[in-house]
């Protein structure tokens, strides 16, 4: 059976058809007319204004302008240019990435040829991510089929216009989806993130001015040239605009792939899409974007999943990966499998991220293992706020918004195993 | 040029600068305006991990690392506020929970980084309470250097400065996060011409030298400054010096010279100043053929008897000066004003030759082989071949440089000289044919200068005495061009003064005397000789 998202939309609606990956498939529903559109009628400057003016931001997790980060890319510059597609979906409980790879890989490369033309990049790398070796076969196959049909390489579509794109597999590290950290690791060294500036626009892979993009931002890229920034715009909110894929994970009735509209309230996502709690429990808390976003509690699940609202709520949409707990969950397991991961893939570069990373883990487990005490609730939120905003990439923010979300909302579970000197909940899930 | 202000002093700047360069290239930096930093280091490049100089920069709302911002014109910083501080005291705080306490044990004690700032930022007690991370103790990374993983505050100056610097790149970090630790691949250990760099660099005690660890605490050690004479570099060093022994040599910042450097060879050369061999008394040959300890009056007595014997037999020219490229400027140029006023005609300096790189070694393997030739003398072949033609009888060797470089095979070739006077430091071969010995000072026990091979002035002040009756060449020539009533010695010898009368007499010196050409040196006008050489 083909795997689909359970709710689709413009990304996903062909996800089901057998031969939408291949590019008979995908030419046969309208596929690269978009790039086509693009190379023939447009300037580079009018695909930047067209994807600036749509609102698309990028589905990495930063949800940064793309029009913005394209418009970066230096123009009197007799470097060649590149691009990155960020397929490295390493942000535990985001999933969203591997069915584009898998299922869409061509609607990808018909976003990259777009950007390609609009930022002047010679070259695409796709960096995909050790574990996906299925996606990425499914890109190389998707890649060698475009060149089959000079879609790529040195006449695009019969335009003059050179692009190729080479798929790079990563080794399976968290910190290789760090835009900086994976340019490292794509070229051939540790991925250790560098220091900005100078930004990838100016220094990027092998230090030629380079534009980063996840997968699902490229995706996005061909349905705005062929139908438009007000259609784009009449599809989520304001500030947010187009849809994106939730994967939804964790205690509900039916975990999977949501194609919905930005700005859709989580508690719609949870409780109506996803179907709920299994067996009748209650939401206790729930992640709303990959495991680095801070935990929201049962009370603020009405938010609506676009960034200016969940930045109320101090969260973000990350990668839109929603992770869902039920009340048998220990609030300080989850830190401390979430302090474990942090603490396992921080690159070691800042002395903050390297040293804070594992002093949260050992006072969590020492919490967990009921052998704490009552001030290792002030010291976890000391040290999670001295990593915070002080090192050279974002992995230490990522690392301290969980455990400060997890003590805002949820300070009592530590409190009760400190008081207990124990785990009061028998019944969660084992480490 | 920008302009910045920095705690309230105004600096202007290079462009591109970041403001930890900004206040290093003012002079500035922990010296008036402190902004502590480990991973930063002036000659490596900028890594920006370890967070420690964090400073408030005004109109920018998150603090910034000073070693990576660039500055900007109109700049307004802030290193010494409570948020600053505070920031600092988060960053020793992390650094320090897996630390073990073991300053006392420690080499790097007294002049440890960790120490230092922990004593300006750190707290008394520790809120750590979970187990410190044990790692290997004692790490046998190479033929110098001994790590201790434990101690490594992961700033990874060492890492940059092996494949920066010697570029042979031994030492990596491996794994990651707070497992991260470094170390050598199998079979390429730590071992490079400037391997023992990494210690200096290394602001806590990880990485120590085998030469050096355990022997004495820093803090009983008087930093004296000096310059290695290994070579012609003339690497500008502190002479670590206690119970008046020098215990070390560690690089002195020269920007001109060797900015923080100096290659194994040359740190441990310090050896040689209490070496077993250094010559340690005035010797004279009886008529047995016998050495036979004297006073220095005597040797002097003999060496002129020797001498006036042979210029009334056969007239001045049979004298011969060989000069060491390892002498002072000044005792050259007493040598030189020796041998003019006693009429010999054939001198020349021999320079020991050796391998060289593009970094700090160089070919000259003595520290002023470009002053000797400044100062007049040619090239040591016209001596040797001269005594090989039989048209000497009397030879005065400063050193014995020409036999270590074999321009003098063996003892045979001097064997046939009617007398033989030796000024030197250290035993040699010439011992054997020697008819007057007298044990020279070692570079660290007295005052001089040296032109090094990028024609830069530098000078050395004694800092050790030697333990040994030992003299300089310039006082002995002194003695002994009075006892052979030479025009214009009488016997009396100031270093000093002879710095200054060489100024005067030789343009290229112009202007340098002891006091002026400092600790840093200064550069050589150019000269007649020069350009002839070069």
């Amino acid at each position: 059976m083909l795997e689909t998202p359970y709710v689709t939309n413009y990304l996903t609606e062909h996800f089901g058809e057998a031969d939408y990956p291949t590019i008979e498939g995908y030419e046969r529903v309208g596929g690269y007319q978009a790039a086509r559109k693009a190379l023939r009628e447009m300037s580079p400057d009018d695909v930047i204004e067209l994807v600036k003016t749509a609102g698309l931001q990028g589905r990495g997790g930063a949800g940064f302008s793309t029009g913005m980060k394209w418009s970066f890319m230096p123009k009197e510059d007799d470097r060649p240019k590149y691009l990155v597609c960020n397929a490295d979906e390493s942000e535990p409980g985001s999933f969203k990435d591997r069915i584009l790879l898998e299922r869409g890989a061509h609607q990808m490369l018909d976003g990259i040829l777009i950007a390609a033309w609009a930022t002047g990049a010679s070259t695409t790398f796709i960096y995909v991510r050790g574990e996906y070796a299925y996606p990425a076969d499914q890109v190389e196959r998707a890649v060698a089929e475009a060149y089959a049909k000079g879609y790529l390489g040195n006449n695009v579509m019969g335009t003059g216009f050179h692009h190729d794109v080479r798929v790079t597999r990563g080794a399976g590290a968290y910190i290789c989806g760090e835009e900086t950290g994976l340019l490292e690791s794509l070229e051939g060294k540790k991925g250790l993130p560098r220091k900005k500036p100078p930004f990838p626009a100016q220094y990027g892979a092998f230090g030629m001015p380079t534009t980063v993009n996840n997968v699902e931002t490229f995706s996005h890229v061909p349905h705005i040239v062929e139908k438009g920034a007000n259609w784009f715009r009449s599809c989520g909110t304001e500030k947010s605009p187009g849809t994106t894929i939730f994967g939804v994970s964790g205690h509900v009735v039916r975990p999977g792939l949501y194609e919905l509209p930005l700005g859709t309230p989580l508690s719609e996502i949870v409780f109506e899409h996803a179907g709920g709690v299994p067996g009748g429990r209650k939401v206790k808390g729930v992640i709303p974007g990959g495991m680095s976003m801070p935990i929201l509690p049962a009370g603020q699940l009405d938010v609506p999943m676009a960034n200016e609202f969940l930045r109320e709520q101090k969260t973000m949409l990350g990668t839109g990966g929603i992770m869902v707990m039920d009340e048998t969950t220990c609030m300080v397991r989850v830190a401390s499998v979430v302090s474990y991961f942090f603490r396992d893939e921080s690159c070691g570069q800042c002395t903050q991220c390297r040293e804070g990373t594992g002093w949260i883990n050992q006072i969590v487990n020492r919490i967990e293992r009921g052998a704490g005490d009552e001030e290792d609730i002030e010291v976890l939120l000391d040290v999670a706020e001295k990593m915070e905003a002080k090192t050279i990439c974002a992995f230490a923010d990522a690392a301290a918004w969980p455990i400060q979300g997890l003590l805002r909302h949820f300070r009592d579970d530590f409190v009760e195993h400190i008081k207990q000197r124990k785990c009061p909940f028998s019944g969660s899930f084992e480490l | 040029m920008p302009k910045i202000t920095i705690d309230g002093n105004e600096i202007e700047t290079a462009e591109g600068r970041t403001i930890l360069q900004a206040l290093d290239d003012a002079g500035l930096l922990m010296n008036g305006v402190d902004v502590p930093h480990y991973c930063w280091h002036p000659k490596l490049a900028i890594d920006g991990s370890c967070r420690l100089c964090q400073v408030e920069i005004e109109g920018i709302p998150k603090l910034q690392i000073a070693c990576d911002t660039p500055v900007r014109d109109g700049m307004v910083v802030h290193t010494q506020n409570e948020r600053v501080k505070e920031a600092r005291e988060g960053v020793m705080e992390l650094l320090l929970i897996n630390h073990p306490l073991d300053c006392p044990i420690c080499d790097q004690a007294g002049e440890c980084k960790l120490q230092d700032y922990a004593y300006d930022y750190g707290v008394t007690a520790s809120r750590f309470k979970e187990p410190r991370r044990a790692l290997k103790k004692n790490v046998d990374l190479g033929p110098t250097i001994v790590f201790d993983q434990e101690r490594c505050i992961l700033c990874r100056r060492c890492v940059r400065f092996c494949r920066e610097i010697p570029k042979t790149g031994e030492l990596s970090v491996f794994n990651r996060g707070d497992h991260s630790v470094i170390e050598t691949f199998p079979g390429t250990p730590l071992d490079n011409d400037y391997s023992m760099n990494v210690s200096d660099i290394c602001p806590v005690g990880a990485l120590t030298t085998k030469d050096f660890r355990f022997k004495i605490r820093v803090w009983f050690l008087e930093d004296v400054p000096g310059i290695c004479t290994g070579c012609s570099n003339g690497c500008n060093i502190h002479l670590g010096v206690a119970n008046n022994k020098v215990y070390r040599y560690v690089p002195r910042r020269n920007d001109a010279v060797n900015d923080t450097w100096i290659c194994d060879a040359g740190r441990m050369s310090y050896r040689d100043i209490g070496a077993p061999n250094r010559l340690r008394e005035c010797e004279v040959r009886d008529e047995s053929g016998r050495l036979e300890s004297v006073g220095l009056e005597r040797a002097v007595e003999v060496a002129a008897d020797r001498l006036r014997r042979l210029i009334e037999s056969k007239g001045a020219g049979v004298i011969a000066g060989l000069a060491s490229a390892h002498a002072t400027n000044e005792d050259l140029f007493t040598f030189r004003r020796f041998l003019a006023a006693l009429g010999s005609e054939t001198s020349g300096v021999a320079v020991v030759h050796g391998n060289a790189d593009n970094l700090l070694i160089k070919e000259e393997k003595a520290a002023n082989a470009v002053g000797a030739r400044e100062i007049g003398f040619g090239d040591a072949r016209t001596v040797v071949d001269r005594i090989a033609s039989g048209a000497i009888d009397a030879l005065i060797s400063l050193g014995h440089d020409a036999l270590q470089e074999g321009l003098l095979g063996s003892e045979d070739s001097l064997a046939n000289l009617d007398t033989v006077i030796l000024l030197d430091t250290h035993a040699s071969e010439l011992q054997r044919v020697a008819h007057v010995i007298v044990p020279m000072r070692h570079a660290a026990e007295k005052f001089g200068t040296f032109v090094n091979a990028e024609r830069r002035v530098q000078r050395v002040v004694p800092a050790v005495e030697s333990p040994w009756e030992t003299y300089t060449d310039g006082e002995v020539l002194a003695k002994l061009g009075a006892a052979l009533d030479l025009e214009g010695f009488d016997g009396r010898y100031d270093v000093r003064q002879v710095a200054r009368d060489l100024a005067a007499s030789n343009s290229a010196f112009a202007g340098i005397d002891l006091d002026s050409v400092g600790d840093m040196g200064r550069p050589l006008a150019d000269s007649a000789a020069s350009s002839a050489v070069r």
